[in-house]
């Protein structure tokens, strides 16, 4: 079966969808999906058992392929590699998380909802475990359409402004992409990305390049982010902002980075610019937004930008850091909004001016909100933290200036997170919040519990992430081998170490 | 010795965890057993080490072990471990030590408190905190205990979440500790990539072979940053007076005997870091020269009888700067256990003086307690003797080691001496003060009011026994070391650390003689202007104003830093983001609703047309295709 557990994870909740839309489950749409997403979770963790993070040569494991459209050089080939892997690690559990909330809230037609929200679990399984470009674009765009009916149809009073800046801005980035993907796959004669080489074409980088910026957002594309984030219910604003932005951490390693590397460095400066940009920039967004939702959201911008930055250092530190605050990050933000919903719950408002006091008789709420800021602030010892440190070293050695600027960042996030735990949680109770306590239910504890509890587990051990990213699985067969590591004796140069091959260069 | 070591390091972790876990299902009185007894755990545990360090050759003294490893990244490793060096003991015990009297006297005064619970979970958590700080076995694992002692102190200042002040000071804390953090880190990403690890062995031996180098003083630079930020030193000094908003136990325990101490602490353990960079190590002595003057100016004039202590706090940390910067490495360890006894006796009879005046801080609504609260009176004058270094108490001794290696370490440190021997003279007049001030004269109309009740007189076990044996260490806790005679401190973390400078006898006796008789004149004026009120305070309004405002470094850092920042995010989100960003696009979204509008004419609902559209459309795609290729 071990080579079949990709296709499995991909497929396992896709079958759970069509069940849940064909059969007439009703209202047990929901457990339904929920056991489904458990299941799937279930088959990521045997297959973390089985994964072979120090795998040797270019292939991934459970790598599976067979010929599609033969002449094109389109087949479907799936396949996990270190940091693709965590990434779907972290797909099945936001994804359980938000499907239990959305049972447990009620929403209207169930098996419309679930079978979505099932489908849109497969569909970014199979995003990070594409080994194919074509595959790839359809598990990409298969992604978005969910998510379009997810906001536009259960979303909040704004939803139809928020769809169409979202269906915009992602329709011109997927646009692109496709030019870039068709075109490279023709000049290659192959759409396979591990058996391709590298391509120094700066066009086809650049389709990729913006769809990616767009999705992740990356400053200034982010004018979709503030409504979507604001308009969905939670638990799709936990997977948005949570999931679907980490599909532009992978197609920036494993496309921009490993396939484009020549262009890639060109652009470099630029990337690590606009990041550093809406690091600061989201930041300081946050730290004024008014409600807990605008912080959330304009932190996810600058938390892109950071990983981003990671990436974009090109160097062991950095990418192992950003894969790591990847995880993290969706951890977080998704723990976050799931909050945010179970305050506005509660209140019927998310807005500053109206909340407070919120910690006096709801220590289970108090506690698990002030447990993911603190993480989410990066407190030394939390995952965040050893993230953040990772993304930091790494683009240190890319210019000590990145990493000040960075740094800057982290203070500013301090600054808007205590900001947002005073602001529910501290002084007098504000005009929304009632008087009768009412602390976090034990189903939203159910649901929110194992999301810290992963955090804290990855506090405890950062390194079982960080240190099994990129493998010496990726290096073999390179055309120029650069430094992985840099000897302790030797004087260093401008970058501390930087990474080695992609797959498949 | 290692298992002991990593015993001490998470009893108080498992306590904390216990306590969250427990919730409601725990009696209040039992939180705060549990947390003491973890903390006794840890001191036995400490005490142990203690001995096995003793009984081991020079040789072995320092012993590294690791957990497992925490971070990683290609050949970036480090591990969770911890080191027991007699360095890290000396701290453990007194982080333990006092600690657990602390957290004992904090079951008598947080009795009856609504969140007794959250209370000593906090202080549990901190414990552990600190002591990873103190314990962590490479430069990361001190930066983590750092953070979360900075935590825990953001947690327990804002215990008393409802108050608008104190929850303002506690994101100031950490703010400013975040500061330190990032310049810490920065300092730290250098290491990284000069050695490719951050083990203090590595460091040092590469900061050993670079001294005086641009490389070695921005690392040394960066710990420094952290050093004054977790310490309360100039120019990051501004968030300790406010801290004070915590309980009274956790100012006793976080914001005079321990965490601000890790400064201290961090000098004295990257010692040759700074010895490498030697005008960054003359830097941090004089910033604690400057601190010990213009924190002992400020407590001149303040009313609040925390912040006079926590003022003196500041101005004695600078002592132990001055005397670290200077390479007199255990002297600074020794006044800092020293302090750790005293101060922790000021603040906790003060905690009980403000305990019987159900919460009154105010001095000037305090006086004639002497009579109501004898016993707490002789307490709070134990540690006021102490704190102005008067003999044979604990500051006297450690203070004035202090003061002559200054004698005896050049021009420079000539210089800081005659700053250091001013701070005494501030000393004893601000200490005398507050002890006339709450103590002499006749008891207010205030203090009647509250003290005429039976449950309001002189406290009870757990309180009174804490400041019991802190009294008593306050006295005898300086006789370890004693000029001419025998000197333990020094001898036990000689393994780790060898001071650089040395005081002959006559610098020792020469010290002494100053900063006796300035100490007392100090004590004397004191007694003129607030007790016999002989002498009256010059009214010198302007003086007075700029004290009051504490040099205006608040308006200063809130002019420069706060309102710039609130006014550039006001100004991305009115001009840049809600314009131009969102705004932009939803012109586009006009445009695009427009056009599909119009659009929707080509739904014709004709296979033929549909038919056509796709054939036109696959025929591009095919031009595209093979044009490509």
């Amino acid at each position: 079966m071990t080579g079949w557990l990709a296709t499995i994870l991909i497929f396992l909740p896709l079958a759970g969808a069509v069940l849940v839309w064909l059969l007439p489950v009703g209202r047990f749409a929901g457990p339904t999906a929920l056991l489904v997403a458990l299941a799937e979770i279930g088959f990521w963790i045997n297959a973390l058992n089985q994964m072979n993070f120090d795998k040797a040569g270019p292939a991934p494991n459970f790598d599976q392929r067979w010929s599609w459209f033969s002449d094109l050089g389109v087949s479907y080939h799936v396949g996990f590699y270190g940091f693709s892997f965590w990434l779907a690690g972290l797909a099945v559990v936001v994804m359980a998380a938000a499907i239990a909330y959305g049972f447990w809230v009620g929403r209207d037609r169930p098996s419309a909802y679930f079978g979505l929200m099932l489908f849109l679990t497969s569909a970014t399984v199979g995003v990070f475990a594409s080994q194919d470009l074509l595959l790839f674009y359809v598990f990409f765009e298969a992604m978005m359409i969910p998510l379009y009916l997810l906001i536009g149809v259960w979303g909040g009073p704004g939803r139809l402004g928020a769809t169409v800046k979202f269906v915009i801005y992602t329709m011109a980035g997927s646009l692109l992409m496709l030019a870039s993907v068709i075109v490279f796959g023709l000049s290659e004669g192959s759409f396979d990305l591990v058996s391709t080489g590298t391509s120094d074409n700066t066009w086809i980088f650049l389709g990729f390049l913006v769809a990616f910026a767009v999705k992740a957002p990356l400053f200034p594309l982010h004018g979709w982010l503030p409504d979507a984030y604001r308009e969905s219910s939670p638990e799709v604003a936990a997977v948005l902002s949570g999931l679907i932005s980490k599909a532009a951490v992978f197609g920036f390693i494993r496309i921009c980075l490993f396939k484009f590397p020549e262009p890639f460095d060109d652009f470099r400066v630029l990337v690590l610019a606009l990041a550093a940009t809406g690091l600061v920039y989201g930041s300081l967004l946050a730290f004024r937004a008014q409600d807990v939702r605008g912080v959330i959201a304009y932190s996810s911008l600058a938390q892109m930008g950071l990983i981003t930055i990671g990436i974009f250092a090109v160097s062991t530190a950095g990418i192992s850091g950003a894969v790591l605050q990847a995880v993290n990050h969706g951890l977080i933000s998704a723990t976050l909004f799931l909050l945010a919903g179970t305050i506005e719950r509660r209140t019927s408002t998310g807005s500053f001016d109206r909340l407070g006091g919120m910690a006096r008789g709801r220590p289970a709420l108090a506690t698990m909100l002030m447990l993911t800021g603190i993480i989410a602030l990066a407190v030394p010892g939390s995952s965040a933290f050893a993230g953040e440190f990772l993304i930091l070293l790494g683009v240190f050695g890319a210019g000590w200036g990145w990493a000040v600027a960075a740094a800057t960042g982290i203070v500013l996030a301090a600054m808007y997170m205590l900001r947002l735990i005073s602001a529910v949680l501290h002084r007098e109770p504000g005009s929304a919040v009632s008087e009768v306590a009412l602390d976090l239910r034990p189903a939203e504890l159910g649901i929110l519990v194992p999301l810290v509890a992963c955090l804290l587990a990855l506090s405890a051990w950062p390194a079982a992430i960080s240190g099994h990213v990129l493998g010496p699985s990726i290096s073999p067969g390179a055309p120029q081998e650069r430094h992985l590591t840099r000897p302790n004796d030797q004087p260093p140069e401008g970058r501390m170490d930087m990474v080695t091959m992609g797959p498949g260069r | 010795m290692i298992a002991a070591a990593w015993v001490c390091l998470f009893s108080p972790l498992a306590a904390a965890v216990l306590i969250t876990l427990g919730g409601t299902r725990f009696p209040r009185r039992l939180t705060g057993y549990l947390a003491t007894a973890s903390v006794v755990v840890a001191f036995v545990a400490a005490v142990v080490d203690f001995f096995a360090v003793i009984n081991r050759g020079d040789s072995d003294q320092q012993q590294i072990s690791t957990a497992w490893t925490w971070l990683s990244a290609g050949s970036f490793n480090v591990g969770l471990s911890v080191l027991v060096d007699p360095l890290s003991v000396f701290m453990m015990l007194i982080v333990t030590g006092v600690g657990a009297l602390i957290v004992g006297y904090s079951v008598g005064y947080m009795d009856g408190e609504d969140e007794e619970r959250r209370y000593f979970a906090y202080m549990a958590l901190f414990v552990f905190s600190m002591l990873l700080l103190v314990q962590g076995g490479n430069l990361l694992m001190l930066l983590i205990g750092w953070g979360l002692v900075g935590l825990s102190s953001y947690l327990l200042i804002g215990y008393h979440h409802e108050r608008p002040a104190a929850v303002a000071a506690a994101k100031k804390a950490f703010i400013m500790n975040a500061v330190g953090d990032a310049t810490m880190a920065l300092a730290f990403f250098l290491l990284i990539q000069r050695t490719g690890s951050l083990s203090f062995q590595s460091s040092f031996d590469w900061a050993g072979g670079e001294t005086g180098t641009w490389a070695v003083n921005l690392v040394a630079l960066g710990l420094l940053g952290g050093a004054v930020a977790k310490s309360a030193q100039l120019p990051l000094q501004t968030w300790l007076p406010d801290a004070m908003e915590g309980p009274t136990p956790v100012s006793a325990l976080i914001h005079a005997a321990t965490m601000v101490t890790a400064g201290v602490y961090l000098l004295v353990r990257a010692a040759p870091i700074f010895e490498a960079a030697k005008h960054v190590q003359e830097l941090a002595a004089g910033l604690g020269a400057a601190t010990l003057v213009m924190a002992g100016l400020i407590a001149l004039v303040q009313t609040d009888i925390k912040r006079v202590i926590a003022y003196s706090t500041m101005s004695q940390i600078g002592y132990m700067f001055l005397g670290a910067g200077l390479g007199a490495y255990a002297n600074a360890m020794f006044l800092l256990m020293a302090h750790a006894f005293f101060k922790a006796l000021l603040f906790l009879s003060a905690g009980i003086v403000i305990h019987a005046l159900a919460g009154e801080q105010d001095m000037r609504r305090m006086g004639g307690l002497r009579r109501y609260l004898p016993n707490t009176y002789w307490a709070f004058l134990i540690g006021a003797l102490a704190l102005a270094g008067i003999p044979p108490l604990a500051g006297f001794f450690a203070k004035d080691s202090i003061l002559a290696s200054a004698l005896a370490a050049g021009t420079y440190g000539q210089i800081l001496f005659v700053v250091g021997v001013l701070g005494t003279f501030l000393t004893g007049l601000y200490a005398f003060r507050m002890v006339f001030l709450v103590f002499g004269g006749e008891p207010t109309p205030f203090v009647q009011e509250h003290l005429h009740r039976p449950d309001r007189s002189e406290p009870w076990l757990w309180m009174g026994a804490a400041v019991a044996v802190l009294s008593v260490l306050s006295v005898i806790g300086g006789w370890v070391q004693v000029p001419g005679a025998w000197s333990l401190v020094s001898d036990f973390l000689a393994p780790t650390v060898e001071s650089v400078v040395e005081a002959s006898g006559s610098q020792e006796f020469l010290a002494s003689l100053c900063a006796v008789t300035l100490g007392a004149a100090g004590i004397a004026l004191a007694w003129a202007v607030f007790s016999t009120r002989r002498l009256r305070v010059p009214e010198a309004r302007a003086v007075r104003t700029v004290l009051e405002h504490k040099f205006y470094f608040d308006e200063l850092y809130d002019a420069i830093f706060y309102r710039p920042s609130v006014l550039l995010a006001v100004a991305l989100r009115d001009w840049v983001e809600r314009p131009l960003v969102l705004g932009s696009i939803g012109g586009i979204g006009a445009v695009a609703r427009k056009a599909s509008s119009e659009l929707r004419g080509v739904q014709t609902g004709l296979v033929r047309t549909y038919a056509l559209a796709i054939a036109g459309s696959v025929t591009v795609l095919a031009f595209v295709f093979v044009w490509v290729k």
